[in-house]
């Protein structure tokens, strides 16, 4: 649809540098942790060394003793919870009630005058536990072996089953048919600034204001005031800097309702920020599932029909308000055939609990699963059928002439381009000559790989980890000086809003971009919006920013065609001035009519209110606009250490109208190393016992500098039906990528007949199963 | 994550620091960069009440001629060995195996003595030093001792320093002239670490081993000494036959713990491999 | 409790403060005496975003204690002020070198040593100087070639790295 702007575009795709970055490099950002209050007192938690336990007792009157302890709470002190949410039955206590059910579940909150002394009278408070024997595997907690986590539910807390009509029979006559099991182990979002909230009494209006690094404002002020039993309107959140979030700062937490609940009792500030013991401890998880997968194909590896059980550990409670179990598996049964044009699908999903942290959303959530098991499924098929890879994913690739196309699940892909991302993605990559290369590597004992991954990405959805809300909103206000003000009701953490909603208003409003600031976080000033997450801020955000931009600056030409005596349609916008189309010598400016519609009101043409602002809501035209995309891996493997060296690594990418290419990439360079640690070196690993055994960065590794591959990227342009063509973009670089460098490492190994359908894919697992292997390799 | 409180001490002299180890030694730790016992008092895994800041006692720090070697005061900083010329000339194996050691902010502040009392089996300099017959004088409350460092690690964070005694030095030979050293690991992503690491130096005449020396860290409980591997090669022609055979007897040099899969040994015999042919090649 | 006098200079200025032993060396620059650009990320001397300059090289600061900071000179990022200091904020904002910025006021630091000591460096060069400071947002690689149009060799990253 043919957009108007003020005049010729010429913010909205440029790679224009971002306005956050001045205050962040020099130093002069906050984040939550740099906030200075006077009084603050500061909470540390008493967290549960077991994954199951009866609480016998807790005895903190030594805590007490210690000089500089202001409180020591438990559940009777603040007996609130986190309430049941969607299938999931149970609440979830702010402070462990009677029972623990993780380790690191939080027991005992206690508040000194600093975060040192909270620490010495948390060792000194004293809990008898009874241990109880932990629910630790998931298929064997699907029978309530060895028991309930919870006595009052079942331990599956969501069960779907679907089947396409004609299923079985496409599934049984089908030439050929493989089982298969995929896994993908725990893995966090890790972001480097941890988690944190303080509540402070406002002095100037009598409200609590809660600062928090958070996803979601106006939600979570929503949660506490609900929760807590406050007045929604004396409640303010505010969000200050954020460093990183991926999804996991979305979710109220226990923590939250603490520290809230903590600054009313003692009516003083009081903050809690997660050291990294404790975010691993405490942080939703992500990733835990089983997918037992069947899947009937021909002689071409043309997929016929999918069958895939659906398996995710919850961990202990449903995570508020998005469970990740749930998220994971009901969104990849919704998107597991990807960008492939697979007729049948028959899919059961079993989501259970355990005696582990709590399942959440991490970016991508379901998608680097599902396409793990996606990619895998046809890279058997081609090893079975000995065709090449990239032969048998054309086979199946959905045709642009399918499009729009509706897949086995009942999604419908709006637009997209995956034949074309696929061979531009080959053509990159320069796959014949890799596969060369390959041939020759082989016979002196190099062993290289390449990976392919399509991906569909669901954006713009009204329903993500941030909430429900399938709007969004931006207010713009011209000031009188003729400088803009917008707020939108984002929860941004890198992502560079500020600029991106700047570029969608200076094209509507032919203002230049650094007379505009784009304000977000305060719930005093943003207008009610869905957060961040979900990758729902480029297309709802900037749709909302199109908006609103457009209708200001239909006010404004009304102002400017009055002031100067022409049709509103021969106005013209450039540089925040307005002339009448081809005729430069007069002009009014945005400074002159702010004059106007705030002082010299008599002036204001009829019609028009006093002032100038705008609040308008953006809502989608579809539920679910898909980006698309490939990925191309190619790396070495070395089978007498295990090493995998990524030697190089190729992206498509198209996510529609681009607002800001550098902006673009920049997520996407970051979700590919995010990828490689999914691959290769993220794992959070629980013993026997129920002892999550990684809970510093030395145990939990992530990608460094030298480990992640430089990527080319290209981009192509498949505009959605929503406001400007944009689709949401930040999280196909994660679902695609550990698929594409999983299945590279598979490819390298195929000599030896060894495939790894488990992530991630250490060194020492290449290695012992190279050893274990019977098939020498060619 | 916050220590507990302790009482902190900045010693002068060494007999200050043996003074205040004698009188509480189950309770009192010494402190030099920091980087190992930090963290672990962080997490409260290690309880101190006193801890000996030693940054400013002089007499253990410098790098000092030595009978042709060289003596090393035990605080010396990583990037320090890894930079000066004295020990890039006498001892170039060591420098190289500073020189890779974590990352530049480990190396800026972690200390040499700290690295080899802290004892933690994944570090790279004992792989250098046992190479290098490196020799430890210890101050206690007694004489000075010295100590072959081949006898210094007893387990992981185990050695034979007595709680009242503190390392003042590190006494490094001159290496053979003419000999060619390689310091070869496999870093831990997150860390830095040595996953495995090998410290070799091997002297040629004639295309024949007159001597060698290879030490593995990392891989076992405690560095060792990969004393068989040195027996196959001493004598023989510096062949890929010998090194091949060289390699193969790495593993068996140590206690290997955890290798049911054959992983360590096999890492062991990889990368002895790599570091002797390395050398062989002149790339060392 | 008794507390240690200690002084030492920031960013060029004198500062002096009773501290608790064990007050962190991090907890002091943030909280007492403001420079919050210096954070707090794993406290186990891994992610490198609390690396300061002790005496001008890169250090962790969450592994040391305020007092072995006395009679030495730190720099944090906000005293990064020379000329080389301002085209290294010009490349980073320039190439898009930054998202969330938590990780970013340490990569200036670092990479303002590795600049002044190697103008040659290169991108693998680059990527290992580097390989002390975590980022979790950009994948490096607008990093590596905001530090790399600096260099003496100018332009963007190698293709080929590793």
């Amino acid at each position: 649809m043919a957009e108007e702007f003020a005049s010729a575009p010429h913010f909205v795709g440029a790679r224009i540098p971002r306005t956050e970055d001045s205050r962040l490099l020099r130093g002069e950002a906050q984040y939550l942790d740099d906030i200075q209050i006077p009084n603050l007192l500061e909470m540390a938690f008493v967290r549960s060394p077991y994954a199951a336990a009866r609480i016998l007792s807790v005895d903190s009157s030594a805590a007490w003793n210690i000089p500089g302890v202001r409180a020591v709470f438990t559940f009777a002190d603040m007996p609130f919870v986190l309430p049941q949410n969607g299938p999931s039955p149970i609440d979830q206590p702010v402070l462990a009630r009677e029972r623990v059910r993780h380790a690191g579940e939080a027991v005992v909150a206690v508040v000194a005058e600093s975060r040192y002394i909270a620490e010495d009278a948390c060792e000194a408070v004293h809990v008898a536990y009874t241990p109880e024997e932990p629910v630790l595997d998931m298929q064997a907690a699907q029978k309530d072996r060895p028991r309930r986590v919870h006595d009052a539910a079942p331990n599956v807390f969501y069960h779907q089953e679907y089947e396409t009509e004609g299923f079985q029979a496409a599934f049984d006559t089908a030439p050929h048919r493989l089982t298969m099991t995929f896994q993908t182990t725990r893995q966090t979002a890790c972001s480097l600034e941890t988690r944190g909230i303080i509540a402070a009494a406002d002095p100037f209006s009598g409200r609590m204001t809660v600062y928090c690094g958070t996803q979601s404002p106006h939600r979570l002020r929503g949660d506490l005031a609900e929760m807590l039993q406050m007045e929604e309107h004396l409640l303010r959140v505010i969000v200050p800097e954020v460093g990183g979030a991926f999804g996991m700062k979305a979710a109220t937490y226990p923590e939250y309702l603490a520290v809230v609940q903590a600054a009313r009792l003692l009516r003083q500030p009081v903050k809690w920020t997660a050291d990294r013991v404790e975010s691993f401890l405490s942080d939703v998880h992500a990733r835990d599932d089983i997918h037992d997968l069947e899947v009937a194909f021909d002689q071409r590896g043309q997929i016929i029909a999918v069958k895939d059980h659906l398996m995710a550990d919850g961990g202990a409670y449903a995570s508020y308000p998005f469970s990740g179990a749930i998220g994971e598996t009901s969104l990849a049964a919704k998107v597991i055939t990807g960008p492939y044009d697979i007729a049948h699908l028959s899919t059961v999903i079993d989501c259970t609990y355990s005696n582990k942290v709590p399942l959440g959303a991490y970016r991508g959530v379901w998608g680097p699963v599902a396409s793990f098991v996606q990619e895998g499924m046809v890279d058997r098929i081609a090893q079975f059928l000995h065709l090449d890879a990239a032969e048998v994913r054309r086979t199946n690739l959905v045709q642009p002439n399918q499009l729009p196309y509706r897949n086995a699940a009942g999604m419908l892909y709006d637009s997209g381009s995956f034949t074309e991302s696929f061979e531009h993605a080959l053509a990159q990559l320069d796959y014949t000559r890799w596969r060369a290369t390959q041939e020759q590597a082989r016979r002196v004992g190099k062993y290289l790989g390449i990976g392919l991954s399509n991906f569909v990405e669901p954006t713009a959805m009204a329903s993500s980890e941030a909430g429900s809300i399938g709007y969004e909103s931006c207010s713009v206000r011209v000031e009188p000086s003729g400088t803009v003000t917008a707020w939108l009701g984002l929860g941004p953490s890198g992502q560079g809003h500020e600029t991106t909603m700047a570029q969608v208003l200076a094209d509507q409003l032919g203002v230049d971009l650094e007379h505009i600031v784009v304000l977000h976080g305060d719930t005093d000033a943003a207008p009610l919006g869905g957060g961040t997450g979900g990758s729902r801020s480029g297309p709802l955000g900037g749709g909302a920013a199109m908006q609103a931009g457009r209708k200001m600056r239909e006010r404004l030409d009304v102002y400017a065609a009055h002031m100067l005596e022409a049709a509103v349609e021969d106005i013209a916008w450039e540089h925040g001035r307005a002339h009448v189309r081809g005729v430069y010598a007069r002009h009014v400016s945005l400074r002159d009519i702010a004059r106007i519609a705030y002082n010299d009101v008599r002036q204001i043409p009829s019609g028009l209110p006093i002032g100038l602002e705008v609040t308008e809501r953006y809502q989608p035209p579809r539920p679910v606009s898909f980006s698309n995309g490939t990925h191309a891996a190619v790396v070495e493997v070395n089978p007498s250490t295990g090493q995998v060296t990524v030697l190089d690594y190729v992206v498509v990418n198209d996510c529609g109208t681009l607002i800001n290419p550098l902006i673009v990439e920049g997520q996407i360079h970051g979700g590919v190393a995010q990828g490689v640690g999914a691959a290769l070196l993220e794992s959070l690993v629980y013993d026997d016992s129920g002892q999550l055994l990684t809970t510093t960065l030395m145990d939990y590794l992530l990608p460094s500098a030298p480990l992640v591959p430089r990527m080319r990227i290209e981009h192509l342009v498949t505009p959605s039906d929503g406001a400007l063509g944009v689709k949401g973009m930040g999280e196909g670089s994660l679902i695609a990528s550990p698929a594409a460098i999983a299945g590279a490492v598979n490819d390298a190994l195929s000599p030896w007949g060894v495939s790894f359908e488990r992530l991630p894919i250490a060194p020492r697992d290449i290695v012992t199963s190279l050893g274990r292997s019977s098939a020498a390799p060619v | 994550m916050y220590t507990a409180p302790f009482d902190y001490r900045r010693a002068h002299d060494t007999q200050e620091v043996v003074t205040w180890l004698q009188e509480d030694p189950d309770n009192t730790k010494i402190i030099a960069g920091g980087h190992s016992l930090l963290p672990l008092m962080k997490l409260r895994l290690a309880s101190v009440a006193r801890l000996v800041d030693i940054s400013q006692v002089a007499e253990l720090q410098g790098i000092r001629e030595d009978m042709g070697g060289l003596r090393i005061g035990a605080f010396t900083r990583h990037a320090q060995l890894a930079k000066d010329p004295a020990v890039r000339e006498a001892a170039p194996l060591l420098a190289s195996a500073a020189a890779v050691i974590g990352d530049m902010q480990v190396r800026n502040r972690g200390t040499i003595g700290g690295s080899l009392c802290h004892a933690d089996p994944a570090a790279d300099l004992p792989a250098a030093l046992l190479a290098l017959n490196a020799e430890l004088v210890i101050a206690g409350p007694g004489t000075e001792r010295r100590e072959s460092l081949d006898a210094f690690f007893l387990a992981p964070f185990i050695t034979t320093l007595a709680a009242d005694e503190v390392l003042t030095a590190i006494v490094v030979p001159r290496m053979v002239p003419g000999a060619k050293s390689t310091y070869l690991k496999r870093p831990h992503p997150a860390s830095g670490y040595p996953v495995i690491g090998v410290a070799a130096w091997v002297s040629v005449s004639g295309g024949r081993v007159e001597d060698c020396r290879i030490a593995l860290t990392g891989i076992g409980p405690v560095p060792f000494r990969a004393a068989r591997s040195e027996q196959v090669l001493t004598g023989r022609a510096f062949s890929r036959e010998a090194i091949a055979e060289a390699a193969r007897e790495a593993a068996g040099s140590g206690t290997l713990e955890d290798d049911e899969d054959g992983y360590k040994s096999q890492l062991c015999q990889v990368y002895v491999s790599r570091a002797l042919g390395d050398i062989a090649q002149g790339a060392g | 409790m008794t507390t240690v006098d200690i002084a030492f200079l920031l960013n060029g200025r004198p500062v002096s403060l009773s501290v608790e032993p064990r007050l962190l060396l991090s907890d002091a620059l943030r909280h007492h005496l403001g420079m919050t650009s210096t954070h707090v990320g794993c406290e186990q001397g891994v992610c490198g975003v609390c690396t300061i300059l002790l005496d001008g090289a890169p250090a962790r600061s969450c592994l040391m204690l305020a007092v072995m900071a006395d009679g030495r000179s730190v720099t944090t990022a906000e005293g990064l002020s020379d000329p080389l200091a301002e085209q290294l904020r010009d490349s980073f904002q320039e190439h898009h070198a930054l998202q969330c910025g938590f990780c970013t006021p340490a990569m200036l630091l670092t990479a303002h040593c590795l600049l002044s000591a190697h103008p040659e460096a290169g991108e693998s060069q680059i990527r290992e100087a580097l390989s002390g400071n975590l980022c979790r947002c950009t994948g490096y690689q607008f990093i590596i070639d905001a530090v790399s149009s600096l260099t003496e060799r100018g332009g963007e990253g190698d293709a080929s790295h590793g």
